[in-house]
């Protein structure tokens, strides 16, 4: 990997673990605007169950039975951001190896 | 802006599902023939980015709070197809992982803060080849009316599934609606400039390819 693309990924992953891990913390825990939209126009009409989410150690953003608690929120943002992070850099590898005639950099 | 499984009819997800499918298809076979090097780690960078910033709501009016939806941000800095590639996969784990949003809402949801903000947002991306205040203006009114178009979907999809209100009439609903997401589309806005500005101060290179020789090469390690 080029000292360039290097640097982008540190740097980067430094700014949003801060963002994800510290800064997510200080959140508002008000309603978004499609929950308070909800509220306000008494929309809480589901019409079925939907589907259940997948088992997760995460409820919502935060460790299950830890609540939101500091490090709770912080493992969330952290494992959350790598987890993206990570499937990207995979999607983008599989992208680049379906196309072998142009440029040939790989290493 | 999540939509939740328990509010989409079962033709309503199916659609946007099979919508948002096609777009992820079209986008993916795209970028194939596009991807650059140096795309690959800004692309993942910023769908961390997204994901942690999504965490980081923000009071707007009364008890009322917003979060950034990065659809047209990755557009502008991504592309498009990327931007709609990234979105989705930011949508997938938090749906999937953090209970943010349905499973089967999933294609709605794609479709509202991945397929329409990150179009608009590749819209105004060539400004930002030789930036100057159009580029500024069109990429904070671009996000304000990307984040005012996923807003007015949503009523929309509710709309179609039945699960309004019967004493909301659809304009009352979208007023509401619109009028809250104005406040977050204007954050979106000033966030979104903000941040393509210090990636392409940062990191011309990865966003539109390679610049003339004169700037220093980089090592290859």
């Amino acid at each position: 990997m080029s000292a360039y693309n290097r640097n982008t990924l540190l740097v980067g992953i430094a700014i949003v673990l801060l963002i994800g891990g510290v800064g997510s913390y200080f959140a508002s825990g008000d309603p978004d605007g499609l929950e308070k939209t909800q509220e306000e126009l008494g929309a809480d009409q589901p019409i079925h169950e939907g589907v259940e989410s997948p088992p997760s150690v995460f409820d919502g953003y935060g460790l299950k039975g830890l609540g939101a608690s500091f490090w709770s929120n912080a493992v969330a943002g952290v494992v959350g951001s790598l987890l993206v992070l990570g499937i990207l850099l995979v999607v983008a590898r599989i992208l680049k190896r379906r196309l072998p005639q142009q440029g040939s950099d790989r290493t | 802006m999540h939509i939740a499984s328990k509010f989409l009819a079962p033709e309503v997800w199916g659609t946007m599902g099979a919508v948002s499918g096609l777009a992820l298809g079209g986008a993916l076979s795209m970028a194939r023939r596009k991807m650059d090097d140096r795309n690959v780690p800004l692309m993942g960078v910023m769908g961390a980015f997204v994901f942690a910033a999504q965490m980081v709501n923000f009071p707007i009016l009364a008890g009322t709070s917003g979060h950034l939806g990065g659809g047209f941000l990755l557009g502008v800095l991504l592309g498009p197809s990327l931007g709609i590639i990234v979105m989705t996969s930011v949508l997938v784990v938090q749906a999937l992982v953090f209970q943010d949003g349905g499973v089967e809402a999933l294609g709605a949801n794609i479709f509202v803060m991945g397929v329409v903000p990150s179009l608009l947002g590749g819209a105004v991306r060539s400004l930002w080849r030789r930036p100057g205040w159009i580029a500024y203006a069109a990429t904070f009114a671009g996000a304000v009316v990307g984040v005012l178009a996923g807003a007015t979907l949503v009523i929309l999809f509710l709309d179609w599934s039945g699960t309004l209100p019967q004493s909301v009439s659809l304009v009352q609903a979208l007023g509401v609606m619109d009028s809250f997401h104005l406040f977050i589309g204007l954050v979106e806005g000033g966030i979104t400039v903000a941040v393509v500005r210090f990636v392409l101060e940062a990191r011309r290179e990865a966003v539109f390819g390679a610049v003339p020789a004169t700037s220093a090469a980089e090592g290859k390690a």
